[in-house]
This record gives C-alpha cells, sequence and structure tokens, in this order.
C-alpha cells in the first residue's frame, strides 16, 4: 500500500467528512437550544441543493452566489416553519408535537419536491467539477477543494459566533436554562428561531455543496442525513466540537473501509462505532455537561 | 332536515347520472392492469418513464379497443424494494383485482412479488429485472420479456474479450440481486474465456463517496473494462469520479466503462466528458428500421415532445404484448397467462418475444450496444 493512496483517501475522507459536518451542525444546534430533534433537516438540505442548481442553470449565475442562495433559502424556510408550524406547536407545552410534526413537515416536503422536480436524477456540474488538479499522483478537483474551503470558513464563523457573540453567548444561555435566560431579559422564542434560521442556513448551503457530489434527486438529503445523525451522537449531541470532530472521523472511516475493507461494510463500520460509544462513552467525543454544550 | 325542490331534483339527477355511468361502465368490457412501478426513492425516475410508455400504449388502443376490450391501468408505487413492492401488489390484487400485473424494474421487488401472483393466480409481465431468479425456476404465472442476466452477461464478456481484446477487469455493482447476479455472470464467463478479475466491489444504494472507490480502482494498476451495475444516479457519480482519478477514457486513462441494461439514454449527457467510450446494453435501439420502431418513436416524440428511452420503450411494449394476447383471445388472468405462453416471434419496439418453458423472453434482438462519442451523443454498436 502505498503513501500516495492513504494520502488521497485522507482527502477523500476530509472532503466527505466536512460535508457532513455541515450538516451535522444544524441538527447539533437545534438539538442544543430545543432538546429537539429535526427530521425534516435533510429534505432543508435537499431543497437548498434545487435552489441552487435552479439559480445556476435557469439564471446563469456562478456557483459560489447559487451558494448564497441556498444559504438564504435555506434561512427564509426555517423562519416560515418554525414560525407557522414548530412555534404554535411548541406553545401547546408538548415536546412531542413539534417532534412528529418535523417528521409531517418531511415527508410533506420530499412529496412537494418530487411533484416539482420529478424523480429523474439531475446533474449538477459546476465549471469546477471536471477541473482537477494532479501531484505526485494525487488528485483532487477543484469542487472538492471549494468543499473544504467553504466549510472550513463556516465552521469558524460559527464557531466565533457562538463564542464571542452576545448573541452567540444568548444561544448558550437558553440552551442551559430556557427560563433563567428568560428572567436575564432574553428572549427565548426569538433566540429558538434564530437557532432554526442558522441551523436551516447551514443545512441549504450544505446542500449546494453536496449537490454536485452526489446525486441531486427529491430524496437526496435523505442520503446523508442518516450518517449525519450518527456523527451528532458520536460527537455528542448538542455539541459542535464533538459534532466537527466526528464528522471527520466518519469521513475517513468511510474512505479507508472502502479502501482496505469494502464499501459495503462502510455503515457497518460506522453503526458499531456508534454502539460503541454509546456504550462507552454516552455523553460523545467530548464529554461536556448538559449546560455546556451548544 | 329540509330538503328544497331544487335541491331534490339536483339529488335524483346525480343518482340517475351515476347508475348510467356504472352500467355504462358496466357494459364496456375491460382488461385490467395492474402496474408496480417504482414512482419514490433513487428508482423512481423508472416509474416516471414507464408511465409515459404505458400511456401512449393506451391511448393508441383505446381508440378502437382490442377484439371489443378497452385497457385501464392502475398504478401503484413498489419503490424498487421489496417491502413496498409486496405491500403494492398486495393492494393491487385485493382492491384493483388486476387481469394482469406489469413491473417492478427491480429484482429484489420483482422477486418479492412473484410469489403473491402466483398464489393469486395473476399474470406478471416483467420487462426491467435480470435477476435469473425470476425465471429460474421462477413460476408459471411470470414472464420477463427482458433478456435475463445471463443472457447479458455471457454477451458483455464475450464481447468485452473478443472484440474490445480486454484481458482484465474490475466490477462494480450495487449489492443487490441483480447487481451481484450480473456481476457473477460477467466474471464466470470473463475468466471462463481467460481474463482476469482484479477486483470486485459492491456498494449499498446509500453510497455516496465514489471517489474513495476510483482511488482504490487507481491502485489497482491498468485496467482493460471495468463492467458496473448500477441505478443511474449512482453510475453518474461513478463515472465522474473514475474520470477524475484518471482510470477511463474520459479521464484521459486506458479503461474502459461497460455496462447492461440498467442506465437510460440521456445519461451520458448527465455524465458529461466522463462518459466518452462507455459502451453499453441498450434494450432499445432508436436507430432500427423496424415500422414498429419509427411509429413508435414519431408518436413518443408528439405527445411528449422528447425522444423515447429504453424505460418508456419497453413499458410500451408490456401494454402491446398484453394487447396482442387479448386480440387472440385473452380476457381473465388464466387466458392471458395461457395467452402470454403460446406467444410466438412477438414483434415489440424492444425487439422479437417468444417465451421458453421459464417464461423468458428466448430473443437476443431485444440486446443492443451502444457507444459513447465524444460529443456525448452515442453510435449503435451493431454487435447483435
Amino acid at each position: 500500500m502505498t503513501t500516495t493512496i492513504v494520502l488521497q483517501q485522507a482527502i477523500n475522507g476530509v472532503v466527505f467528512g466536512s460535508l457532513y459536518v455541515l450538516v451535522a451542525l444544524g441538527l447539533t444546534l437545534i438539538y442544543g437550544v430545543l432538546v429537539q430533534i429535526n427530521f425534516a433537516h435533510a429534505d432543508f438540505v435537499t431543497l437548498g441543493a434545487f435552489a441552487a442548481y435552479f439559480f445556476m442553470h435557469l439564471l446563469g449565475a456562478g456557483y459560489f452566489l447559487s451558494i448564497g442562495v441556498a444559504f438564504l433559502v435555506g434561512a427564509a424556510l426555517g423562519w416560515l416553519i418554525n414560525a407557522s408550524i414548530f412555534t404554535p406547536l411548541r406553545l401547546k407545552g408538548n415536546e412531542l408535537l413539534p417532534l412528529i410534526a418535523t417528521i409531517g413537515v418531511s415527508v410533506m416536503m420530499q412529496n412537494l419536491m418530487l411533484t416539482w422536480f420529478g424523480p429523474i436524477p439531475y446533474a449538477f456540474e459546476t465549471e469546477y467539477s471536471s477541473q482537477v488538479i494532479r501531484f505526485a499522483g494525487i488528485f483532487v478537483s477543484w469542487q472538492n477543494i471549494i468543499i473544504i474551503a467553504v466549510s472550513s470558513v463556516t465552521i469558524a464563523l460559527l464557531y466565533a459566533f457562538m463564542k464571542f457573540t452576545f448573541l452567540g453567548k444568548a444561544l448558550r444561555a437558553v440552551s442551559q436554562d430556557r427560563e433563567t435566560a428568560g428572567l436575564m431579559g432574553i428572549n427565548p422564542n426569538y433566540l429558538i428561531m434564530l437557532t432554526f434560521v442558522i441551523a436551516s442556513a447551514l443545512a441549504g448551503m450544505a446542500g449546494a455543496m453536496l449537490a454536485p457530489v452526489l446525486v441531486l434527486t427529491p430524496f437526496a438529503g435523505t442520503s446523508v442525513i442518516v450518517k449525519a445523525f450518527a456523527i451528532v451522537i458520536i460527537g455528542g449531541f448538542g455539541n459542535v466540537e464533538g459534532t466537527i470532530l466526528a464528522g471527520l472521523i466518519v469521513g475517513l472511516i468511510e474512505s479507508y473501509t472502502t479502501q482496505f475493507l469494502d464499501p459495503g461494510l462502510i455503515d457497518i463500520v460506522v453503526f458499531a462505532l456508534l454502539l460503541v460509544m454509546l456504550v462507552i462513552k454516552p455523553t460523545g467525543l467530548i464529554a461536556e455537561r448538559r449546560e455546556e454544550n451548544v | 332536515m329540509t330538503v328544497t325542490f331544487r335541491g331534490l331534483i339536483a339529488r335524483v339527477a346525480a343518482v340517475g347520472f351515476l347508475a348510467a355511468s356504472q352500467a355504462t361502465y358496466a357494459q364496456e368490457k375491460t382488461i385490467k392492469i395492474g402496474a408496480l412501478f417504482p414512482m419514490s426513492g433513487p428508482g423512481s425516475y423508472f416509474g416516471a418513464q414507464d408511465k409515459q410508455g404505458v400511456e401512449l400504449a393506451l391511448e393508441q388502443l383505446n381508440k378502437t379497443g382490442v377484439n371489443g376490450y378497452k385497457f385501464v391501468v392502475q398504478y401503484e408505487d413498489s419503490s424498487c424494494a421489496p417491502l413496498p413492492a409486496t405491500q403494492a401488489a398486495k393492494r393491487l390484487i385485493e382492491q384493483f383485482k388486476p387481469d394482469v400485473i406489469i413491473g417492478e424494474e427491480c429484482s429484489d421487488a420483482t422477486l418479492a412479488v412473484m410469489p403473491i401472483v402466483e398464489q393469486s393466480k395473476v399474470p406478471l409481465l416483467n420487462a426491467g429485472s435480470s435477476s435469473i431468479k425470476v425465471t429460474e425456476p421462477g413460476n408459471p404465472w411470470t414472464f420477463r420479456i427482458m433478456p435475463n442476466e445471463v443472457m447479458q452477461g455471457v454477451n458483455l464478456a464475450e464481447n468485452a474479450y473478443k472484440r474490445m481484446n480486454a484481458r482484465n477487469a474490475v466490477l462494480l455493482f450495487e449489492n443487490t440481486n441483480a447487481g451481484i447476479g450480473n456481476a457473477q455472470v460477467f466474471k464466470e464467463n470473463f475468466t471462463r474465456l481467460g481474463g482476469k478479475v482484479l477486483a470486485e466491489i459492491g456498494f449499498g444504494r446509500d453510497v455516496n463517496d465514489f471517489t474513495a472507490i476510483a482511488t482504490r480502482i487507481a491502485g489497482l494498476g491498468k485496467i482493460d473494462v471495468i463492467p458496473t451495475y448500477t441505478l443511474e444516479g449512482q453510475g453518474l457519480k461513478i463515472t465522474q469520479a473514475l474520470a477524475q482519478a484518471g482510470i477511463t477514457k474520459g479521464g484521459g486513462g486506458d479503461a474502459i466503462q461497460i455496462g447492461t441494461i440498467w442506465l437510460p439514454f440521456g445519461f451520458e449527457q448527465k455524465a458529461g466528458k466522463a462518459a466518452l467510450g462507455y459502451i453499453r446494453i441498450v434494450q432499445f435501439d432508436p436507430t432500427d428500421a423496424r415500422d414498429v420502431v419509427k411509429d413508435f418513436i414519431t408518436t413518443f416524440k408528439t405527445k411528449y415532445n422528447a425522444d423515447p428511452t429504453h424505460l418508456n420503450a419497453h413499458a410500451y411494449d408490456q401494454i402491446m404484448l398484453i394487447a396482442d394476447v387479448v386480440k387472440r383471445g385473452g380476457k381473465d388472468p388464466q387466458s392471458i397467462r395461457d395467452g402470454l405462453a403460446a406467444t410466438k416471434n412477438y414483434s415489440g419496439v424492444t425487439g422479437s418475444v417468444e417465451f421458453d418453458k421459464t417464461n423468458q423472453n428466448t430473443k437476443m434482438d431485444t440486446v443492443h450496444y451502444m457507444e459513447t462519442k465524444p460529443d456525448m451523443s452515442w453510435t449503435s454498436l451493431k454487435w447483435n
């Protein structure tokens, strides 16, 4: 086994790991603040992918602009669905209702997209998809370099936002104790909305990044969401740093399982890791107390 | 409750209209066709294109009817998977009570449905599943007009070895009955001829990262052919990843991707330059000079303003073959089954149909080879 192949698979793993992190971060943010699992998250990813596709292919816009549009579409949709469905259900005081509603939203969105966009796979090619850099036996497409770069910048900005800005600190306060944060003058409903908007925007953006790599159909997001859930659990529910680390580990596991074992074993290896984590370290890779998450 | 005179008249009229329409329906003899197509999930492109072919055939047949029969179709989403397919088949049989069923596309789904149709004694006409198990051992109620994986695989292996001078191969296949079966048939026949299989790489339908698979293949050295068995979506990504890794012709390498009846026309345009040199079997050759093919292409273009794919063609053929059986006296499940079994040299759009004792179509003129050209169009290789 040559060093070149090991290095090449490391690059492949980081590319997919970055994409998984982008998808999983939205899930972990929502869980961290609301203690709610959003089953519709995959469909926000898919809609972001289609938004970028149509913006690029119908209006002739550049890929970077399309990523921005997907980000905005995700944010707008997150606001709309939270305001019209999740918030009214949450106000009824039953935590189960919004959770069930996310399943309903997911099924509804998938079928709406199936009606609008049809079942035939779209080929989302960008000007960077076929441009490949080859160096010392290593190859990497510009598309993959963009994925790593945009993901890294986004993750860094999100991290800085959560750690150093007033709103980020307020979000963490709400995640620790919603009632007490409210007594301190923080409006929890506003921050819950902000969480949904950020998470959905990230999902939309992830869709735009994933679409040229994945098969773009109304079910595109579903193919990554199971892994994203696994990453969130491995990393520690609601833990941003843990999610980033777990995402990269899962990406690398996929690459090296493909190389040294068999791609058919990827899910077995990833979910075996998940089970091991649940048994020996149920708090996730980076153990923090619940109140310190997000 | 008060009922106005106008309301009473309206109700009486409605009841009368309902009774009249039921009487008309009862008088009109119909052949009820259940259609098990994947309408959701990764195989839903099959269902969308199958439906187009079916609708075109129905439009043509129901203008005049056949032997006094009109044709009605009930679609059910069988999702290219065993569980939803069995549920859909049971729904069809219990509620719609079809005279004949067409579908599924995916072998796993078809295999799951076969015991149900056998038990219910409703014939199943399949045009898209290649697994040998569909007809061997099969059952008396299941018929297949598509060449099975052995017919395709033997032919593909021989052409790879003899015409393309391939001496080694890497097999890429989805982990399904059809994917594994197709790959194994190719392997057995290619190695029997003297070829060598360097790697067999199977993957689930949820695998996204084909760059990792391409990297592994790139490490195997010079490769002649890469037989690939997967649905269109993953097929696109595999083709692009192999080109990016510099393995296939489309990426400046030597290897040629080859395949059987899995991908629709239009794949080349979506895959772009990466598909250069891809040689694959298609079930329908639009350059076929027979009148039945020319007429199909013309009427399809008129109705849908698009060129037909092999999926459109084989769905159209399924309905037209049923109509042919009805013309020969088929009127209920048993007589349609017997009529299908007695079919001799039926000429359809995809090729000829004549079933052997296992209900497998024996005609090889349904196997057409095409090669992707540099401008992403394709050329018919006329190898059969």
